[in-house]
């Protein structure tokens, strides 16, 4: 529970960045912000019981799309991962996948305590507690379960953190991907492993640090199978 | 000696020198070689092309005190290259790699390719032919040859194609029929003489000779309801065999039905027959039956998961297309219907010679056991690509340009139902040919196709060729449009005024020019914004589905099996197999009445039936 202190919250302030020469490269910026803070694709995890307050909702009542906000079929057109519930280890293993095939930049939201600290399921040996040990999680809409006012609330701020260029732990991800890996691998079992290329996509985004590469990366370098796509083949 | 004469003493010398050559491994290249020379022939015949007049051969000579006459006009010519461009490359194809394996397959190529050259050379003849009896044997020969190329594939192909010469033969008695009525009229088996005749003649008679003359070629067409051969024998057929029959053959009846119910009745005698107790005309009628050889076959390609079964049935609907844009009679129309012969057999060809490209490399044409052969063979995936685009008829390929000319005559003649039905009709191809590459090409790629390479060049280059030819006369309409101009000034019917890049028209043409420059601009700015920012990663298919689930090549998750489940719960209990019961009522019927005059003629007097029919053959001579 100690840990609870070091998920991130949105008022906390990060240092500006150097200043840039160009003074319209802010402008635009602050437009692609803008824009990507009013259209996200929402990929909903629904994992547990959470899951009954999106459709109120997404609909015509409390309508999120009027935000921007829409519900996605597939991971990769995603940006938004939305969490709903208890996270079983089984259940765990998906998410992940599903976060590494989303692109960047991705948010994830944990809904319910149970994402949090596992709620109800503290003492369930299947449950992982904390989403945060496993992923980057952006924002937590807690309450068993949140009312669709809260979720749009949460929404809203996530919008805002969007907006202002505060909110970016996707490249936490990147940045510290060893203990996220770390963590996954405690559960999972040394052979843990998904088809995604983080360190290569780290390197792609020029976020890899002295963090994203550990021991936990060498263990999963030995056990990897890469999936390499099918080249286009004229003979 | 006339060029006409260079011509078919090309194709005859080609039909010798490849009998000659059959066992050896050079008959490809001899077959090849004799098509490639009278495609050489046939465009120093260019000028029939743009409307210069007929030419005649100077072999003719009489049978029974009958002239045969052999003439090339611009009909002629125009059937005639497109007859001669998909042998060449159905030839070309059937060559190189394909004949070893076809070889290998304990099969002989070079009779496959003496039967290429052999109905190259009966449709050439029949194309020729310049009066009743010289079309009557040409028809004949061209059924027989047909009959030879499908038979070639024995099993299953053997039973197709006697059903096919069974009905083969069924049109040409009621053909030889009206030929003798013909006759006993004018006393001649002249084009002319018919001509001259045709007007004098009752309302009955004209009937009468359509429906006669008209069921003969209707059989060779795939016409509702003589349509039930075609797919099955057709799909029997070896590759480039197929894509030759599919492409061009079965065009056979529609150069039958241009020649008699359009240059020699007259459509404008159909219209005035008025069908009683009704408000059609005849030529309603017939464009109804074209109607519905649209819509009934293709919704059956629809649910056919053997690719040369779909491609097959899409032959018979398609011709319903070119029926209906030549009985509307107007220029727009009739110019669509008889462009569509050439685009579609472009389109078909191409269609199928892919199709044999995957059948060749994979071993199979079945429709639930391919997927995701893009990364293996895409150049073959290009060319059934350029392919579907032309069937469905959609811009910027040829096939959009003759559909679209056939709706816009069906709107601007008023007969919004037949638009309506067509429409429906295209709605199915559409969806069938998406099912062809969806199935064939894209999704899961099978663990045994993982090694599958790209055809060889013998089998692509005819391909790229003709994807070329798609998108060309697509581009520039105007240059297909031409001869087909010169076949309606040659038929009688109004000439349509087009240009390079499509129909002049004062209410609103095509100009495929500009429309496929547009389209490309727009393809330009997509693909501007794909590579120059240049973000792409490519993923493994199976990193690339949601449901997070871990996923191996050794499951299946593409579900090709049962395509369009979900329209088939709506439509599928409209399939009721209404044409394959009425044709066993009709086969029972016949061996019943077989049956039952061997017995009359076995208990009564043998001498009364001979006499009855002597008689009978004495009042229709007489």
């Amino acid at each position: 529970m100690s840990d609870l202190s070091k998920i991130p919250i949105h008022t906390e302030k990060h240092a500006p960045e150097e200043a840039r020469t160009n003074p319209l490269a802010g402008v635009f910026d602050e437009l692609v912000r803008f824009a990507q803070s009013r259209s996200m694709y929402m990929l909903h995890y629904c994992t547990g019981c959470g899951a009954i307050e999106l459709p109120p909702a997404m609909t015509s009542r409390f309508d999120m799309e009027r935000l921007g906000i829409q519900p996605m079929v597939t991971p990769r057109q995603a940006d938004i991962l939305l969490v709903t519930g208890y996270v079983s280890v089984k259940t765990l293993k998906r998410i992940i996948l599903t976060y590494e095939q989303m692109p960047s930049p991705k948010y994830v939201i944990g809904i319910c305590s149970c994402t949090v600290n596992g709620g109800m399921y503290w003492q369930s040996y299947a449950t992982a507690k904390k989403l945060s040990e496993y992923l980057p999680v952006d924002l937590y809409i807690a309450g068993c379960m949140p009312r669709p006012e809260a979720v749009i609330e949460g929404m809203r701020a996530l919008m805002a953190n969007i907006q202002s260029g505060e909110t970016e732990p996707w490249k936490d991800y990147y940045q510290r991907y060893d203990y996220y890996l770390g963590n996954q691998q405690h559960l999972f079992g040394d052979n843990w492993q998904t088809p995604t290329d983080v360190i290569g996509q780290a390197q792609h985004y020029g976020l890899a640090g002295p963090e994203t590469e550990g021991e936990h990366t060498r263990i999963l370098q030995q056990y990897q199978q890469p999936l390499v796509a099918h080249k286009l083949r004229l003979k | 000696m006339s060029l006409l004469d260079a011509l078919l003493l090309t194709a005859l010398g080609t039909l010798i020198a490849t009998l000659a050559t059959v066992r050896t491994r050079w008959v490809g290249y001899v077959a090849s070689l004799g098509l490639g020379l009278q495609l050489l022939v046939l465009f120093l015949l260019a000028p029939l092309g743009y409307g210069a007049p007929a030419v005649t051969s100077g072999l003719a000579w009489d049978l029974f005190g009958q002239p045969l006459v052999l003439r090339y006009d611009a009909m002629s010519w125009y059937f005639a290259l497109i007859t001669l461009g998909a042998g060449l490359v159905s030839s070309v194809y059937a060559t190189g790699a394909w004949s070893d394996h076809y070889r290998a397959a304990g099969r002989s190529p070079g009779w496959l390719q003496f039967a290429l050259a052999l109905n190259v050379f009966t449709m050439l003849l029949l194309l020729a032919s310049g009066d009743f009896l010289s079309l009557f044997i040409a028809w004949e020969l061209v059924s027989w040859a047909s009959f030879l190329l499908m038979a070639l594939a024995a099993g299953p192909a053997l039973k197709w194609s006697l059903r096919y010469i069974t009905y083969a033969t069924a049109g040409a008695m009621s053909m030889l029929a009206a030929l003798g009525i013909v006759f006993h009229l004018t006393g001649s088996l002249n084009y002319a003489d018919f001509m001259a005749a045709v007007d004098q003649w009752s309302v009955g008679l004209i009937t009468l000779l359509t429906v006669l003359f008209g069921a003969g070629f209707a059989v060779k067409m795939g016409i509702l309801p003589f349509h039930l051969w075609q797919a099955g024998a057709y799909a029997e057929t070896p590759g480039p065999g197929m894509a030759f029959l599919g492409a061009i053959s079965s065009r056979m009846g529609l150069y039958g039905m241009m020649l008699v119910w359009v240059q020699l009745i007259g459509l404008i005698r159909l219209i005035e027959v008025h069908i009683p107790l009704t408000f059609l005309s005849l030529r309603d009628v017939l464009m109804w039956i074209a109607a519905f050889t649209i819509i009934l076959p293709t919704y059956t390609a629809l649910k056919q998961n053997d690719a040369r079964r779909l491609l097959a049935w899409h032959g018979i609907g398609q011709g319903g297309y070119m029926l209906m844009g030549i009985l509307s009679a107007s220029a727009l129309g009739s110019a669509g219907g008889i462009l569509h012969i050439f685009n579609y057999a472009t389109n078909q060809a191409v269609l199928l010679l892919a199709v044999f490209a995957v059948v060749y490399r994979t071993g199979t044409a079945d429709l639930n056991k391919l997927g995701g052969l893009f990364t293996r063979m895409p150049l073959t995936f290009v060319a059934m690509l350029v392919g579907i685009i032309g069937l469905a008829g959609i811009p910027p390929m040829n096939g959009f340009v003759s559909k679209w000319m056939v709706y816009r005559s069906l709107l601007s003649e008023g007969m919004p139902l037949l638009f309506v039905a067509s429409v429906i009709g295209t709605l199915g191809t559409i969806l069938s040919v998406y099912k062809l590459i969806h199935n064939t090409f894209l999704g899961q790629l099978r663990l045994e196709h993982e090694p599958v390479q790209e055809a060889p060049w013998s089998m692509v280059i005819p391909m790229m060729v003709l994807a070329l030819i798609i998108f060309l006369t697509g581009f520039m309409p105007g240059i297909v449009l031409d001869w087909v101009a010169a076949v309606q000034a040659a038929v009688g019917l109004p000439v349509l005024p087009h240009t390079l890049g499509g129909v002049a028209d004062a209410h609103g043409g095509l100009d495929m020019i500009m429309l496929v420059l547009v389209l490309f601009a727009g393809f330009g700015v997509s693909a501007l914004l794909f590579y120059a920012t240049g973000r792409s990663e490519p993923v493994h298919q199976l990193d690339n589905y949601a449901g997070g689930h871990f996923l191996s090549a050794d499951v299946r998750y593409h579900y090709s099996d049962h395509f369009y489940a979900g329209l088939m719960h709506r439509i599928g209990h409209w399939y009721r197999g209404s044409f394959l019961w009425f044709e066993s009522v009709v086969a029972s019927l016949a061996s019943f009445l077989a049956q039952w005059s061997a017995t009359f003629y076995r208990l009564m007097q043998p001498a009364l039936p001979m006499l009855a029919m002597a008689v009978i053959v004495l009042w229709m001579v007489s």
